[in-house]
């Protein structure tokens, strides 16, 4: 096979349609490879093996008709182009498939050889043409990220520079400043810290848009979430004379999220509050539980400011969008906040969203999910849908000789993670999501299908892995120990739900009781 | 006696603004503008503590940390990486290369002070000069 020649693949069942179009082809005036398919299964395997540069497809065949037929072809080689070879009757279907991304089509029995030639000719170049754009759009992104990226970091020496020197001034290092000073002095501290605050929300929504942000999903309190967002803004509230108040349901459960990034959504959500909301206004943070959507925790901040249109209500999550009428010095951010948080939420699957009216205020409500282990268990039961005959309960503790900051224990415990996760079996293993910030003395808990001493080698093995992470090696120690969860005492005769939730729930109690957890919890 | 701290910056007014603040703070400073030059004023100076940027010409922090790593004499200086690198992609490795703590510029002046007393080991030891 010469690598000029084109590589045809002719996927048709009829033996004489097939052989007519093969003999045009032989005829084509350019050097032609032709191989036949004449079911859709044979044709998914030859795109496989022999790379075709164009597919000749019928829609109507032994294993599968119409539109599906092209869809699976897509599937398997969305970069191959596509003539569709259609009967007279059902031309419909064809145009279907050219909206679909099929290249071309050909009726059965009406195109002379020039027509076929011109038809797989132009398919290709099509489709080459595409790539090209599709290609030149990728690099232009990365272009911009890398832009971006360059530019937040070389903004950061000069700002960093006159944050220095403001703060030596503003402390007196430099001689007593009078009060118009101060004020002024103020003002520039001010402006930096909001400076400083753009820059990161650029490189953030350019790693948004090119999907790098990373979110390290835990077992998390939202009602502590939600303290800790209000104990950080009350400051700027009482600045400017509005009221910042918090309410939640009392049985709130554990949310399944990373609790850095739903804080950073929180204070986005009470910055954006408290600057639309007049002096005596008021913002309220809520969480609650709705019997709808019960597998989701319902978190809304409502404020009592100028509210927004309804033209304005689908602009603001678009990147750059900035709204009038902030109670403000007039002062406007990049407008990338509410496109953050709205990523944000979506990597953790859950839904950021408006409602409002001019002069009535508004509320954002976002959801997240419930941290539900009985839905986590799903690897633990079998394909028959029982539960495994052996589970065991390994817990993997982390312990740090040495205090290094707590943004690098995050980092060790994600790799951690990692590492567990290439240490189980991943359909009958689970390593669970951490029920605690991330932090020194730090423990995971892996549900494993195995038995008393199978769970002796994987803890064996696991210490064996810790001990070659440089961090643990140099300033910690990982230890792990197993134990076995009683499957024997749920009823046998019990739906399978039920016993899984009799399974969480021991298992739950036996991660809480673990001393670490407990002591982290408080 | 003050507490010696090294910073190595290649930007002066950084320099500048870190070696007032740190004076300021009854500490003893001394400079270096790259990365060779850090490592000649750690052997000539014997700093309690190096303040390091990660972006330096002549071998960059990276480098530094680990020729500070080798050597016996120098290993035991704590490193507090100051960088206006993305933590990130940055953090884990300068940490892994021996860095004692992170600062992302601008840093919080307290948070950092903080962390520099914390890591400054209790008893100054001296590093004996290179033979």
């Amino acid at each position: 096979m010469s690598d000029r020649s084109t590589r045809v693949l002719l996927i048709e069942d009829n033996p004489g349609d097939a052989d007519l179009i093969r003999l045009r082809l032989v005829e084509s005036s350019s050097p032609v490879d032709v191989s036949c398919a004449r079911r859709l299964s044979e044709g998914l395997e030859s795109i496989s093996q022999m790379r075709p540069s164009v597919v000749l497809l019928d829609l109507n065949l032994p294993d599968s008709q119409g539109a599906e037929t092209f869809r699976k072809v897509l599937a398997k080689a969305p970069d191959v182009p596509v003539v569709i070879l259609s009967g007279q009757d059902d031309e419909a279907l064809a145009i279907k498939a050219l909206h679909q991304g099929a290249q071309d089509y050909l009726v059965k029995g009406a195109f002379g050889r020039g027509e076929l030639d011109r038809a797989m000719r132009h398919a290709m170049e099509r489709q080459a043409l595409l790539r090209s754009l599709d290609m030149s759009r990728k690099q232009q992104l990365e272009f911009k990220n890398r832009f971006l990226s360059h530019v937040s970091h070389e903004l950061r020496t000069p700002l960093t520079c006159i944050h220095q020197f403001v703060t030596i001034l503003l402390d007196g290092l430099a001689g007593e400043i009078n009060p118009e000073q101060r004020e002024h002095l103020n003002t520039v501290f001010r402006s930096v810290n909001q400076l400083g605050a753009m820059v990161r929300d650029l490189l953030e929504a350019s790693r948004a848009e090119s999907g790098k942000i990373r979110i390290e999903r835990r077992c998390v309190s939202i009602s502590d979430l939600m303290h800790a967002a209000v104990g950080m803004m009350q400051a700027i509230a009482d600045d400017k004379g509005v009221g910042l108040e918090m309410s939640v349901d009392g049985d709130i459960p554990y949310v399944h999220g990373d609790p850095d990034r739903i804080l950073e959504v929180l204070i986005n959500l009470i910055d954006n509050g408290i600057k639309f909301t007049p002096e005596n206004g008021k913002v309220t943070v809520q969480a609650a539980r709705v019997q709808a959507d019960p597998d989701f925790v319902f978190v809304s901040v409502v404020d009592t400011g100028c509210g927004i249109s309804p033209e304005s209500r689908s602009l603001i999550f678009e990147r750059l969008y900035q709204e009038s009428g902030a109670i403000d010095d007039g002062r406007k951010g990049l407008g990338l906040g509410l496109y953050i948080s709205k990523e944000l939420v979506d990597l953790h699957g859950g839904q950021l969203w408006v409602a409002s009216e001019p002069g009535q205020g508004s509320t954002f409500s976002f959801t997240l999910p419930l941290y539900q282990l009985e839905k986590l268990l799903a690897p633990v039961i079998t394909s028959e849908g029982r539960l495994r005959s052996n589970l065991m309960l390994i817990r993997v503790d982390l312990r740090p000789n040495a205090q290094p900051p707590r943004a690098t224990w995050k980092e060790v415990c994600r790799e951690c993670l990692e590492l567990l996760s290439h240490c189980v079996q991943p359909d009958r293993d689970l390593v669970l999501p951490p029920m605690a910030a991330a932090g020194a003395e730090q423990s995971f808990f892996i549900a494993a299908s195995t038995d008393a001493a199978g769970a002796e080698v994987m803890a064996a093995r696991i210490r064996e892995q810790m001990e070659k992470m440089p961090e643990l090696a140099a300033s910690g120690t990982a230890n792990a120990s197993a134990f076995p969860v009683s499957i024997a005492e749920v009823d046998s005769s019990s739906p399978l739900s039920q016993k899984v939730q009799a399974v969480a729930a021991r298992m739950s109690t036996m991660m809480r009781n673990s001393s670490t957890v407990a002591a982290r919890h408080k | 006696m003050q507490q010696k701290i090294l910073i190595v910056d290649d930007d002066p007014d950084i320099r500048q603004a870190l070696k007032l603040r740190l004076r300021a703070n009854h500490f003893d400073t001394v400079h270096a503008v790259d990365g060779y030059s850090a490592i000649a004023q750690a052997y000539k100076e014997h700093p309690d503590l190096i303040i390091l940027d990660l972006g330096l010409p002549a071998g960059d922090g990276y480098v530094v940390l680990d020729r500070l790593q080798r050597d016996d004499r120098l290993s035991n200086i704590p490193v507090v990486v100051l960088t206006a690198r993305d933590p990130q992609s940055s953090e884990l490795r300068a940490v892994r290369a021996g860095a004692a703590a992170f600062f992302q510029k601008p840093a919080d002046n307290v948070e950092l002070l903080a962390v520099i007393r914390a890591t400054l080991p209790r008893v100054p030891q001296p590093v004996p000069l290179p033979s």
